[in-house]
């Protein structure tokens, strides 16, 4: 198990070395790096001193490694657009993203363990039928267009639910020592800001969500319904036990396991989703700025973003497979 | 009662028929894609989204007949200046149009048509990559094999949308590099499913007869090994004529498009400065077209695949 765990780890920097030497290549197709720091009026000196910095003379190999440096030492290079190191706008900017994200998470998790559950125990029946065409309609679902049939019905229309993250005088009447509207809504101890996060929040996680939902769904029925024709489950139920009890107890917490992972690809999937809704409802995260840096040409960024993003894909790819081997103990974590 | 085992000769006679049919291979094969055909579509969902697919198909073969090209460049929005931000329904433009004067119905028969492109191209480029990746490392073998399919780890664990976006935003907005964006971010899994295809297929007996009768290596590529790659290939092309269109829409959307064009994630993203003035339809119409594109051509895929492998029977 542990040596297990040891080769997953190993293996990691591989992955995320070939991510960034992708990456990089990517970067030199673009053109020169030094594109976001000149400005009209530099002197010849200022710029061979920009190009010394970014060890144009030198061959590409050696680039990638100065690069590479950087990017270990914490130094992303430069956001033309926000006009700012990367790693300041990083740091500035997670909270959002992250908050959005992790409600968007809550509620496409329990939403699709209660679905995949209910279609599993009414197999082929009605129910069963409408939570199947949820699930496929949610991996058919542009995410930009649910953002904004959600905002033309709810806000254009309706005005139930408002646009953006907060309101301007509530978000500025407290201090916000985390970044996470509603813990800082928390400490503070105030039910107006609680509100107000919570019902900005509506809307970009239901739309975030909705995708895992379909996913989560699907396997939960699936793999709910591999349990049901389990022997355990048959002795549960010759033994008296109530039907409830049975599902709950013994099969669900069975079939949740393979459901983890699904869940752990869609937190990845949702994480990329931001990039989209924060476009589309003005959320102040990490998704919005890479989306804003992409169509000005701030390749900082871009490539900070894929960078960060690439390496979150694969850290949360290689925990799902470590947290299954410790749930499933019939799982042998070996070399594949 | 024991006495009606008995079978005499003549009984035996009369239960067999001695006819033998013989049947050309054409034929059994014809009648065998027959069947298959009737247990794909015998499903509801999967038949409603062939249905659908051939509609959509339609409407982007026969686009020119729908509605008129635009002198100006076909996959342009045209103007109608007399006609701006009408709502659906009015004379003319069936489904409105936009605030610069562009028919929304134009945009959906000629936005078909591109999708159609789009879809061919990036599942035809990835397919083709991804048979070459494979079957090179299946039949190689050993570290090339080794490198390769660590290659195609790291395509099939970086990220789907934010991949692409960064290809396309470095390459500069255009279609054809949306299209060269999605195919390389979609190769790693068809070099897998061929792969692993290849290390099935090559222990069967028949494999071994055409290497001992002297098939070149590329004979039995070409002959054995990918006919038979090629039912998990498909199923996974349909699905992915579903999602390239959903992901190169989603990258339009974001801005990595040309703008003025009648293409459905375009659309929808120049419609969304319409919610506020209360025009709905702009962008609704358009995002509803990439939604049933995408659904049907999953319902579709997975109807393929639960009709195809038996692995997946009853889930």
């Amino acid at each position: 198990m542990h040596r297990y765990i040891g080769r997953r780890l190993l293996g990691l920097p591989l992955v995320i070395i070939m991510v960034s030497v992708l990456v990089f290549a990517l970067t030199r197709i673009g053109g020169t790096p030094i594109g976001p720091y000149l400005e009209p009026g530099m002197t010849d000196e200022e710029i061979a001193a920009l190009e010394e910095r970014f060890n144009l003379d030198e061959p590409l190999p050696m680039q990638y490694l100065a690069w590479l440096g950087g990017v270990v030492q914490g130094d992303l290079g430069w956001s033309a657009v926000a006009a700012a190191p990367v790693v300041d706008v990083f740091r500035q900017r997670i909270p959002a993203s992250f908050e959005l994200g992790a409600f968007a998470a809550l509620w496409a998790v329990t939403l699709g363990v209660g679905l995949g559950t209910f279609a599993a125990r009414r197999r082929n029946r009605m129910g069963d039928q409408v939570a199947g065409v949820m699930a496929v309609g949610g991996a058919s679902m542009p995410t930009f267009w649910l953002g904004i049939v959600l905002l033309i019905i709810f806000w254009s229309y309706l005005g139930w639910f408002p646009h953006g993250r907060s309101s301007p005088e509530i978000w500025a009447g407290i201090p916000h020592p985390t970044g996470f509207y509603t813990i800082d809504a928390l400490l503070a101890g105030s039910l107006a800001a609680m509100k107000d996060a919570l019902w900005h929040l509506v809307l970009p996680a239901l739309t975030l969500g909705y995708a895992a939902v379909g996913i989560v769904t699907r396997m939960m029925r699936s793999s709910l319904l591999e349990e049901m024709g389990k022997d355990y489950v048959d002795a549960a139920r010759a033994r008296g036990l109530p039907e409830n009890l049975v599902v709950r107890r013994h099969a669900r917490r069975n079939a949740f396991i393979p459901t983890i992972t699904v869940i752990g690809l869609s937190i990845g999937i949702m994480f990329e989703g931001t990039v989209v809704v924060e476009t589309i409802f003005g959320w102040p995260g990490l998704g919005s700025w890479m989306a804003s840096s992409v169509l000005s040409g701030d390749q900082g960024t871009t490539l900070a973003f894929v960078i960060f993003t690439s390496v979150l894909f694969v850290t949360i790819n290689m925990a799902v497979d470590v947290i299954y081997g410790y749930l499933d103990r019939r799982v042998v974590l070996r070399k594949t | 009662m024991w006495f009606h085992a008995v079978r005499t000769e003549e009984s035996v006679r009369a239960e067999q028929p001695a006819r033998v049919v013989r049947e050309s291979p054409a034929r059994v094969k014809a009648r065998r894609l027959l069947g298959t055909t009737k247990e794909v579509f015998s499903r509801g969902s999967t038949a409603v989204g062939a249905v659908v697919i051939v509609l959509l198909l339609g409407m982007a073969i026969f686009a020119p007949l729908i509605m008129p090209a635009n002198p100006r460049g076909a996959y342009q929005m045209p103007r109608d200046l007399s006609a701006v931000a009408v709502p659906p329904g009015t004379e003319g433009h069936l489904l409105g149009t936009t605030r610069m004067g562009g028919d929304v119905l134009y945009g959906i028969v000629w936005g078909a048509r591109l999708s159609l492109q789009l879809s061919i191209y990036v599942v035809a480029g990835a397919v083709i990559i991804g048979i070459i990746v494979g079957s090179t490392a299946g039949i190689v073998g050993g570290k090339v094999d080794a490198v390769l399919m660590r290659i195609v780890d790291v395509f099939l664990s970086i990220p789907t949308l934010v991949f692409p976006l960064a290809i396309a935003a470095v390459l500069g907005p255009s279609f054809a590099n949306i299209v060269v964006a999605l195919a390389v971010i979609m190769w790693a899994r068809y070099a897998r499913i061929v792969r692993s295809q290849i290390l099935q297929v090559r222990e069967e007996d028949y494999v071994d007869a055409a290497r001992a009768i002297g098939d070149s290596r590329f004979g039995i590529i070409r002959r054995d090994i990918l006919p038979n790659s090629f039912t998990p290939v498909a199923v996974q092309a349909t699905l992915d004529m579903g999602h390239a269109v959903l992901l190169g829409a989603t990258l339009a959307f974001i801005g990595l498009a040309v703008a003025g064009q009648a293409e459905w994630g375009t659309l929808v993203s120049e419609g969304q400065a319409d919610i506020i003035a209360g025009r709905w339809w702009t962008s609704t119409f358009p995002g509803l077209m990439v939604f049933l594109w995408a659904l049907s051509f999953n319902l579709v895929g997975d109807g393929l695949r639960d009709a195809l492998d038996p692995r997946t029977e009853g889930r």
